[in-house]
């Protein structure tokens, strides 16, 4: 159905886009949480997860209590789940899709599957539709034929994906993610709530890390602390470095800075049960052999200072001046966040040989002035600012700039800018704000600026 | 303000229309009325790399000129006559204060006309003006260079280009920010062009004006160029800037918010008055006393753009008249084999006199030409409009209407005064109208035929998603406000409408993009070719006006459109496409082979009686024009009996004859319910019977365009210049202060000349209630004629007929599914497709009674080509034995084979669909073995009976939809019948044949949907096994049951009968409930997720649905 076929039925239809990347998210959000069952979760795009148990089950008593208690651990995330257990992941994910059993089917897994429709084989629709056509509507009519019959109308494929089903031929789930590439870990055996404590043990891991990073070479520019709650919960920070690091010391201290500012602080709750440290983003470092009286690299303490400051107090709040396109000066200026790549300014600059256009000081807000000039629109013949009175020797205008009327609030009137000499060779930059005739009360005249 | 008051003379000659498309921001319109109130002497229209909008200038100046007030613009909705609405200017009222004012300046104002031309060499802009005829010329064909070597909508320019022949053409040099190759340009243009440059200069306010002023006068002086004061004007008014600035972001597919310095940073580009230009100029007086001596050299106006129509018709040595006649008399011979009858041959000199006297003969001449080649080629046609109802046009085979047995006479629709170009639009077959085009070009050549132009438009919902976007407003506020949108064509978007879409209109985001959605509605945002408007010339047509590329291949167009052809009396011929006349054709070949009678439009049986019969009862499924619902149930009340009648129920079921509530009043005098009388103007002032004469065809009641005119002229002696404004106010009275103002006019006329004053007011509702929308009665003629043989040969030769519709798909209103049942109720045997008796094609059998049977074809399958139904159909000989025989002879391969399956094409090897679906899927999927092939020899051993389960009815029926879109076997409601009277639900039949107040509860599929225009009511139409009926729903209901309304497939109602005198029932539901679900029932045993029926697809027309019919959807 069509959106507009939709509208056409339900008035006020209340329309959400679909949001791939967000449920990408949730999907890997979930299967990060579902780790703390088993190290080879896969993903079963787009919205299921694999979970290969085999020897895990015992440790949570048993495969129903495993299914009950993953269940509950999704719903508390707030995530309603089917989910099916069985001898191969190609049934369980065929049963949990396609039947509404919804239970462990372990032991009469053949007569379940039996019973499931034939687009649980998930063939092309038009393979599908054939099945159908031909009267043939379950797996079991299809596991009772000759696999040869099958395979010369719907091809070789069918005959894999009905074995898979009926688990004679098993294939192992990809797992989300190997094993990062520097990783250390801390099980406790009880669950730990004490910070110092938790500071304690991430001080280790950020040895052994940095060890195994210098073994190889690399440092890393980014760094995951994975708390694991005793409650289901994780929680997971990343601190991030302009340069590749490796050094325990400066990674256990950006760890701290992170922790410190948190806005909602990491609650141990009912404790943590472990802790895991991992490098990514790794990249080689080349150790520099600097002399002794070498004066420190600027660049480095620089980078080095918009990494402690960003950390500390997050990279939204370490910014950098840039340019902005517009043509109202004062909203020329932007700033970014500084760890972003630094992009040139985009300032208005005057063609070479040209006087400048924009005067190197800026006044925010400007300041009033009194000043006497030719109506309309004609350039100051005299004006007074901080009450000194200024005669105009020379003058260049006007650049009349409108207000950008899209913005909200009432529209600012139109200004008349002007660049002008005194007598005594100073320059300014003045503007008349509202054209003559078009308001009452206007127009108003201000110093913006000064040139050199 | 005037040029007096303010002691300065100048003329603004660098002014962008809105055809700059997505730059400039006010009408040709706008421009030159402002242009006039603030004094100007002229105005110079140039457009980028365009001439588009400098016709609407010249409209716009001339209508100034002699009525003082804009007219309204002319907005086309569709491509059909009269399928236009007028939309009054934006300020046409405030205008009119100041007629007097406008019509002493509007006369001697110049328009300026020529195009900014925009190099892609990095040349600055040059505005290039034509100074005389042989100057446009050449700006035309430099334009069509530029289109020619570019993508459509784009034009690629360089200066060489420009130099290589810059005669006759003022130019004016608009030099860029920087001045760096100045010198250079205006060498060079100074040699090309010498004394006709222009160093173009404008005081923008960006800070460095003066400085920049007298480096130009330096550059100036340098080269003995002169200096040209100009603003480089993008709007009239300086309200207009934040528009401009929306259209700057939609061209640059930006958010405003970051569109930054590509906007302008003020509001100085409008229209300004000559005391103020006077004084940005203060430095060079002699810039703005240029624009005057500028204007002075112009010595081109558009209305020197005399039209030749081509020679090719007229052989060497005679003249276009004469051979006209000869050609004339020559075939009315042919026409009338046992002579021709004095009447006729006097008509015909009168008629030819005519011609002679509007020098049309050449047009004539075109036209027949065309429709000859037509004829040579066997593809149908017919034309209509008014000069087509003439009995030149009878004899000479471009239309089958004897305009002389129909009193539809050519001197009716044809003004002597108003001097109009004639009027032909040729309808061909829609399969084979390219060839004709492609003729055309062929003929004349590209240079001197081109397709017209069709302007496309802002509409409310591509207006408000531009804006948006621009804006920088949510995708889905956006989709929100353009889905509120009921039809495209409305051109206002109101506040019920934001808040229908869940918005707020008080919030001033929303309300900013739906202001500026409003201001941007009816813009040009690009052009396109017409349908089949074809301007043929004598001479170059790059001459006249520049061609460009069209988006399909082998296409150019020029770029004006109707309208602006129509201003400057250029002449065109609209070659037009139409499905019936490719079903007519159809027909009458299927008549020449099964029943050895050939046949063409002229030699169908006149006015037979069963036909009427036929009509009368509202059987009229397939019927050209008649077949839908609102015309079904039009019949039985008009009751036509003779061809006049089918003109006026051609014409009656449209929305001007509804809205102007004519219908009625029509029907109540011809059932005789209500007197038929004309009222007579007192006897010094004129004939009694001249009402008579205008309205005596229609019973006195105005149905047609051209009664309504002719009654103000007959009855209020409105002059022909009076009549056109009134014709052009009509649809703006709404808008504009001018209803009184007619309506006085017109009143007090008719009653001076005795009519009573009633009546008079009456005349002019009618008139008011016309509206845009009125079908001109020289076309409903030629319709009628097409209505009245579809009908004879559905009417005689249903299983003729039948085939020849569903050839010719996709046309008419109805699905196969329809036109099929349709046959078989009149008795036509059908039969399934078939791989032992079908054809690409479906056919016509003996049918062993006599008859002839229909034989579904294979373009009825979902999946199978053409090319291989007919390789098929080749390799058949006597017939084939096996699946694996066919796929060997034929060279068919799976897909083509499952499609056959599925389409239940095995009946005659005794395979069902299952079991032949079975073998098929068997086959290997390649080409057959070379080794195999050879020996003739079947490939495959012999496998075990697979055993598969029998398909059961529902399943059978059900897969016949999705095959077929149709089923012989049964209709699904047969199927669910059981299911159905358990239920206690009538079938539509036996629900329709209840007493009238009866309350009544059936279920049908869904076939049509309908709301008509403004309509306070829902119209639904259901089917099922046993017939059809007919549903009203309330609007003020369909809130209530929109879910059911909108989304049923099988439908549910409850309600009361309503019967009319003529037997028309409707049921009034009072309760609508959508049972869709139950179709799912067809496949019994299925699961509910498997791919059973797919859901209810999105489809807008009948004859589209898929499946299980669904309906046209409300627009």
């Amino acid at each position: 159905m069509t959106l507009a076929d939709a509208r056409a039925r339900v008035l006020r239809l209340a329309v959400a886009p679909i949001d791939d990347v967000a449920d990408a998210a949730l999907l890997r959000r979930l299967a990060r949480a579902a780790e703390r069952f088993t190290p080879l979760v896969g993903l079963d795009p787009p919205d299921g997860l694999i979970l290969d148990v085999t020897g895990c089950a015992h440790l949570f008593g048993g495969e129903a209590a495993l299914v009950q208690t993953a269940r509950a651990t999704m719903h508390r995330a707030g995530v309603s789940t089917r989910a099916c257990l069985a001898a191969t992941p190609a049934a369980a994910r065929a049963l949990v899709r396609f039947s509404r059993l919804g239970r462990v089917a372990a032991v009469d897994q053949a007569a379940a599957v039996a019973g499931l429709p034939v687009a649980a084989l998930e063939m092309e629709p038009e393979v599908t539709q054939a099945l159908l056509r031909a009267g043939l509507r379950d797996i079991g009519d299809l596991a009772n034929r000759a696999p040869a019959v099958l395979a010369a109308r719907f091809g070789a494929e069918i005959a894999e994906k009905l074995d898979a089903l009926q688990g004679l031929q098993d294939n192992r789930i990809t797992p989300l993610r190997r094993p990062p590439d520097c990783l250390a870990e801390r099980h406790f055996a009880e669950p730990v709530g004490d910070m110092a404590c938790i500071e304690a043990a991430l001080q280790r891991l950020a040895g052994d890390v940095g060890g195994a990073l210098e073994r190889r070479g690399v440092g890393g520019r980014r760094f995951l602390v994975t708390l694991f709650r005793a409650d289901g919960a994780v929680r997971r920070l990343t601190v991030e470095t302009g340069e590749p690091c490796r050094d325990a010391a400066v990674i256990l201290r950006l760890i701290r800075l992170k922790l410190g500012s948190l806005a909602d602080p990491v609650d141990p709750g009912f404790g943590f049960d472990a802790l895991r440290l991992s490098a990514g983003r790794l990249e080689p470092v080349t150790a520099l052999a600097t002399r002794l009286d070498a004066p420190p690299l600027a660049d480095d303490s620089l980078s080095a200072l918009i990494d402690r400051l960003g950390a500390r107090f997050g990279r939204e709040q370490v910014l950098r001046l840039c340019g902005y396109d517009s043509h109202d000066p004062d909203r020329a200026d932007d700033s970014v966040p500084a760890q972003e790549a630094a992009e040139p300014p985009l300032m208005s600059a005057a063609p070479s040989g040209e006087p400048p256009l924009r005067p190197l000081t800026l006044f925010d807000p400007p300041h009033p002035i009194d000043a006497l000039a030719e109506v309309p629109d004609g350039p100051p013949l005299r004006f007074r600012w901080r009450r000194v009175v200024h005669e105009v020797a020379r003058a260049e205008g006007p650049e009349r700039i409108a207000a950008e009327w899209w913005r909200a609030g009432p529209a600012a009137p139109t200004r008349d800018y002007y660049r002008v000499e005194d007598a005594a060779g100073r320059r300014f930059w003045l503007f008349r704000q509202g054209l003559y005739g078009s308001d009452p009360g206007l127009p108003r005249w201000f110093m913006h600026g000064l040139f050199a | 303000m005037s040029a007096a008051a303010g002691g300065a003379v100048y003329a603004e000659l660098v002014a962008m229309s809105h055809f700059s498309f997505l730059e400039g921001a006010s009408s040709a319109q706008e421009l030159i009325l402002t242009a006039l109130l603030l004094g100007h002497a002229g105005l110079g229209i140039a457009d980028r790399n365009s001439v588009a909008g400098v016709v609407r200038a010249f409209a716009a100046l001339r209508e100034l000129g002699e009525g003082g007030s804009l007219p309204p613009l002319r907005q086309r909705i569709g491509s059909g006559p009269g399928e236009h609405v007028l939309v009054p200017p934006a300020d046409g009222a405030a205008a009119e204060d100041m007629r007097a004012l406008i019509l002493e300046r509007a006369r001697c104002f110049r328009l300026v006309t020529g195009a900014r031309l925009a190099f892609a060499d990095g040349t600055p802009d040059i505005v290039a003006h034509a100074r005389t005829r042989a100057g446009w010329g050449r700006l035309c064909r430099l334009l069509t260079r530029g289109n020619r070597r570019a993508p459509k909508g784009e034009c690629h320019l360089g200066l060489d280009d420009l130099c290589a022949d810059a005669g006759d053409l003022n130019l004016i040099l608009r030099p860029g920010r920087s001045l760096a190759r100045l010198d250079d340009t205006l060498g060079r243009l100074g040699e090309v062009a010498p004394g006709a440059v222009w160093l173009g200069a404008s005081m923008p306010r960006r800070g460095d004006d003066r400085r920049r002023l007298a480096l130009l006068m330096q550059a100036a002086k340098r080269s003995g160029t002169p200096l040209l004061a100009t603003n480089d004007v993008l709007y009239a008014r300086p309200e207009a800037r934040d528009l401009q600035d929306v259209l700057t972001c939609i061209r640059a597919g930006v958010p405003i918010t970051a569109a930054g310095r590509r906007l302008e940073a003020n509001a100085e580009r409008h229209l300004k008055t000559p005391a103020e230009m006077a004084r940005l100029f203060a430095d060079c007086p002699a810039a703005i006393a240029e624009s005057l001596r500028f204007v002075e050299t112009i010595d081109f106006s558009l209305d020197q753009l005399c039209y030749d129509y081509p020679d090719e018709p007229v052989p060497p040595g005679r003249s276009a008249q004469e051979w006209l006649a000869e050609l004339t008399f020559r075939h009315a011979e042919a026409r009338y084999p046992a002579g021709v009858p004095e009447k006729v041959s006097c008509l015909l000199r009168q008629e030819l006199d005519l011609i002679g006297r509007l020098d049309y003969a050449r047009y004539f001449l075109t036209i027949h030409d065309i429709v000859a080649v037509a004829r040579e080629k066997g593809i149908l046609c017919q034309g209509r409009g008014s000069a087509a109802n003439s009995a030149v046009c009878y004899v000479l085979g471009i239309t089958s209407v004897d305009p002389a047995a129909h009193d539809l006479l050519f001197a009716r629709f044809i003004s002597e005064e108003r001097r109009e170009p004639p009027d032909i639009d040729v309808d061909f077959e829609h399969e084979r109208r390219e060839e004709i085009i492609q003729h055309i070009y062929a003929r004349y050549g590209r240079e001197r035929a081109g397709l017209a132009a069709t302007v496309i438009r802002y509409r409310p919902k591509s207006a408000i998603r531009d804006v948006g976007k621009a804006l920088g407003l949510s995708a889905d506020v956006t989709a929100a406000l353009a889905g509120t949108q009921w039809g495209s064509w409305g051109s206002e978007i109101t506040r019920a409408q934001v808040a229908q879409a869940g918005l707020d209109p008080d919030n001033p985001e929303i309300g900013r993009a739906v202001g500026l959605a409003q201001r941007l509605i009816g813009a040009p945002r690009h052009l396109s070719q017409h349908v089949g408007g074809f301007i043929l010339t004598r001479g170059r047509l790059d001459d006249l006006v520049p061609i460009g590329n069209a988006a399909m291949a082998e296409r150019t167009f020029i770029e004006w459109d109707k309208d602006d052809i129509d201003t400057l009396k250029l002449m065109k011929v609209d070659v037009l496409a139409l499905g019936m006349l490719t079903c007519i054709r159809k027909a009458f070949d299927l008549m020449g082979r099964h029943l050895g009678r050939p046949m063409d439009l002229a030699s169908v049986p006149w006015e037979d009686a069963t036909v009427y019969d036929m009509l009368c009862r509202g059987d009229s499924i397939g019927v050209f024009q008649v077949e839908s619902r609102a015309q079904i149930n039009m019949l039985p009340r008009l009751r036509p009996r003779e061809f006049y009648d089918l003109v006026i129920q051609v014409a009656i079921v449209r929305p001007g004859p509804i809205q102007g509530n004519m219908v009625h009043p029509y029907l109540r005098r011809r059932a005789g319910a209500e007197p038929v009388r004309f009222p007579s103007p007192a006897p010094e002032h004129g004939p009694a019977d001249e009402l008579h004469q205008v309205l005596h065809r229609t019973l006195g009641v105005p149905l047609f365009q051209e009664q309504a005119m002719r009654l103000a002229m007959v009855a209020a002696t409105f002059s022909d210049i009076e009549a056109n404004r009134l014709r052009r106010a009509m649809a703006t009275f709404r808008h504009l202060g001018l209803i009184g103002q007619f309506e006085a006019l017109m009143v007090s006329r008719m009653v001076a000349r005795g009519y009573d004053r009633g009546f008079a007011q009456n005349c002019f509702e009618q008139i008011k209630g016309f509206g845009s929308y009125g079908f001109p009665e020289s076309h409903a003629a030629s319709f009628a004629r097409l209505v009245y043989i579809s009908a004879w040969l559905k009417c005689h030769h249903p299983a003729i007929f039948a085939a020849a519709l569903l050839n010719a798909q996709p046309m008419g209103f109805y699905a196969p599914a329809q036109i099929v049942r349709d046959a078989r109720e009149h008795g036509v045997a059908v039969h399934p497709v078939d791989i032992n008796h079908s054809h690409w094609d479906n056919t016509l059998e003996p049918d062993g009674r006599g008859g002839l049977a229909l034989r579904l074809g294979f373009r009825q399958a979902e999946g199978l080509w053409q090319e291989e139904a007919d390789r098929l159909v080749a390799a058949r000989r006597a017939g084939f034995d096996s699946v694996e025989a066919l796929a060997v002879r034929a060279g068919l391969q799976g897909r083509t084979l499952r499609a056959l399956a599925d389409a239940d094409a095995f009946t005659s090897l005794g395979l069902d669909r299952r079991t032949a679906l079975w073998e098929v899927r068997r086959l290997p999927a390649g080409p057959p073995l070379p080794l195999f092939a050879a020996a003739d020899a079947p490939e495959l051993g012999a496998e075990p009976d697979a055993c598969l389960p029998a398909m059961h009815p529902g399943e059978q029926v059900a897969s016949d939809y999705q095959t077929l879109r149709l089923s012989l076997k049964a209709h699904p409601l047969a199927i669910l019948r059981p299911h159905l009277d358990r239920e206690g639900l009538l079938t539509c039949a036996a629900a329709v044949a209840r007493p009238g107040n009866a309350f009544v509860r059936t279920a049908g599929v869904v076939l049509v949907r309908q709301r008509p225009g403004k309509g306070t009511a829902v119209f639904i139409t259901l089917e099922d096994e046993t017939g059809i009926a007919n549903i009203v729903l309330w609007a003020s209901q369909l809130d209530r049951f929109r879910r059911a309304v909108m989304g049923a497939r099988l439908m549910e109602v409850a309600g009361r009968l309503e019967k009319s005198p003529e037997g028309v029932t409707h049921l009034m539901a009072a309760r609508i409930i959508d049972r869709s679900d139950l179709l799912d029932r067809l496949w019994q045993a299925m699961p509910a997720d498997a791919p059973g029926l797919d859901p209810a697809q999105r489809a807008w027309h009948p004859r589209d649905v898929r499946l299980l019919p669904r309906s046209r959807d409300f627009h």
